[in-house]
């Protein structure tokens, strides 16, 4: 099926006539989601509903490659002319900006394991419950005291920064972080699996180094902050944690995604909440740089 | 006030949202902009001291906006980011000429 990227309405497998009408239609109702939705994704000048079908069939045109249909779409988002102000900040990050991370974070990687556990509870393929299994104990349970999960290196962070765990934990999220949460919960609740696949793992790749040869304009941090004295050494443990971890988890959950959006044909709307969680994920950066700004204000 | 042509403050031509503003029927794209736009103009008010806007520029995109405020002779420019519901997350005066 065609899915509609905001609001889920569905409509025949290439019916793009349908949805760019969907879209013109509660444009001209100035439907605050989907105007935004065509002014992030589209164009901010209105077209005829005939153009905007074609805008519309070019931009979900994946050319068979849904690998790259994502990583493409996720660079325009965050990597492209104008990098998310969260990662600019995170080139060489101040002490309100990790803390930010930090409190903004914890909440982020709860609604993880919720989610990679929806994952394990609808699907019946055995490569995808081994790699969830493996994704939710490197990111929250952990190996034991030799490989401390990317949950416990973030409160470590948060301690070498002059917070304490309690602090942390007793801090609720942002609004913003609280609605992106919202969005991940719904889709891994209600959506099929490989969806929810999609929306959580699809976003690994911001700290996937490797996007830098595929025309990210930067990369998550500058990776001399992990050598220098510039940040704390469990900073430079989460941070490295993720760097490595990253770029393994998110191409082998697209290689996951590509083979059984194929296999079980729905292609389509995977990419529609690939785009959903991303626009809910880059309102969640910049909660967490908000964060950052509230602490340096107090 | 002269604004931003389309929507007075994302230039966005989609929609057909109306509002009266500082005495003046404006266009936005959606009602999260008109939000941010009274929100934007309450904040410059406030700390100019202002009692009317001639004129708002308006550069950048959803994330963050460079703006200047003109009155009579005077300009006022500033950066302003909005949270999803059209508060301001981050106001930043720039070199003010007041």
């Amino acid at each position: 099926m065609t899915k509609c990227a905001v609001c889920g309405q569905l409509f025949a497998l290439g019916d793009y006539r349908s949805l760019s009408s969907h879209f013109y239609n509660l444009a001209e109702k100035s439907d605050v989601e989907h105007v935004m939705w065509l002014n992030r994704n589209i164009t901010k000048k209105k077209l005829d509903e005939t153009a905007l079908e074609q805008q519309m069939f070019d931009y979900f045109d994946a050319k068979k490659d849904i690998r790259n249909w994502i990583k493409k779409r996720f660079i325009e988002r965050f990597y492209g002319e104008r990098p998310h102000p969260f990662v600019l900040a995170l080139q060489h990050p101040s002490r309100a900006t990790l803390l930010g991370y930090v409190l903004e974070h914890q909440h982020f990687l709860r609604q993880w394991t919720r989610s990679c556990a929806n994952i394990i509870a609808k699907t019946d393929q055995v490569d995808v419950t081994l790699y969830e299994i493996d994704n939710i104990n490197t990111e929250f349970g952990g190996y034991g005291p030799e490989r401390p999960s990317h949950y416990e290196l973030l409160l470590r962070m948060g301690e070498s920064l002059g917070t304490t765990r309690q602090q942390v934990l007793a801090t609720p999220p942002l609004l913003d972080t609280k609605l992106a949460i919202k969005t991940w919960n719904e889709i891994a609740v209600s959506d099929h699996w490989l969806e929810t696949m999609v929306a959580m793992h699809g976003l690994e790749l911001i700290a996937d180094r490797n996007l830098k040869n595929e025309g990210a304009s930067i990369s998550y941090f500058d990776p001399a902050i992990l050598s220098g004295n510039e940040i704390t050494d469990a900073t430079k443990d989460f941070l490295r944690e993720g760097y490595e971890a990253d770029v393994e988890h998110s191409e082998e959950a697209l290689d996951l995604i590509a083979k059984y959006s194929s296999q079980l044909g729905i292609a389509e709307n995977i990419q529609a909440t690939f785009l959903k969680s991303i626009h809910a994920f880059d309102n969640y950066l910049m909660a967490r740089l908000e964060r950052g700004r509230q602490l340096e204000s107090a | 006030m002269k604004v931003p042509e389309g929507c007075a403050i994302c230039e966005a031509t989609w929609g057909n949202y109306w509002a009266e503003v500082e005495g003046q029927r404006m266009f936005f794209c959606c009602e999260i902009c008109e939000v941010e736009f009274r929100n934007m103009i309450a904040e410059v008010k406030h700390r100019t001291g202002w009692q009317t806007i001639d004129q708002i520029k308006v550069n950048g995109d959803q994330r963050q906006r460079e703006c200047t405020a003109i009155s009579g002779n005077r300009s006022y420019h500033f950066s302003i980011g909005f949270d999803s519901q059209g508060g301001i997350r981050i106001f930043q005066e720039k070199l003010a000429r007041l």
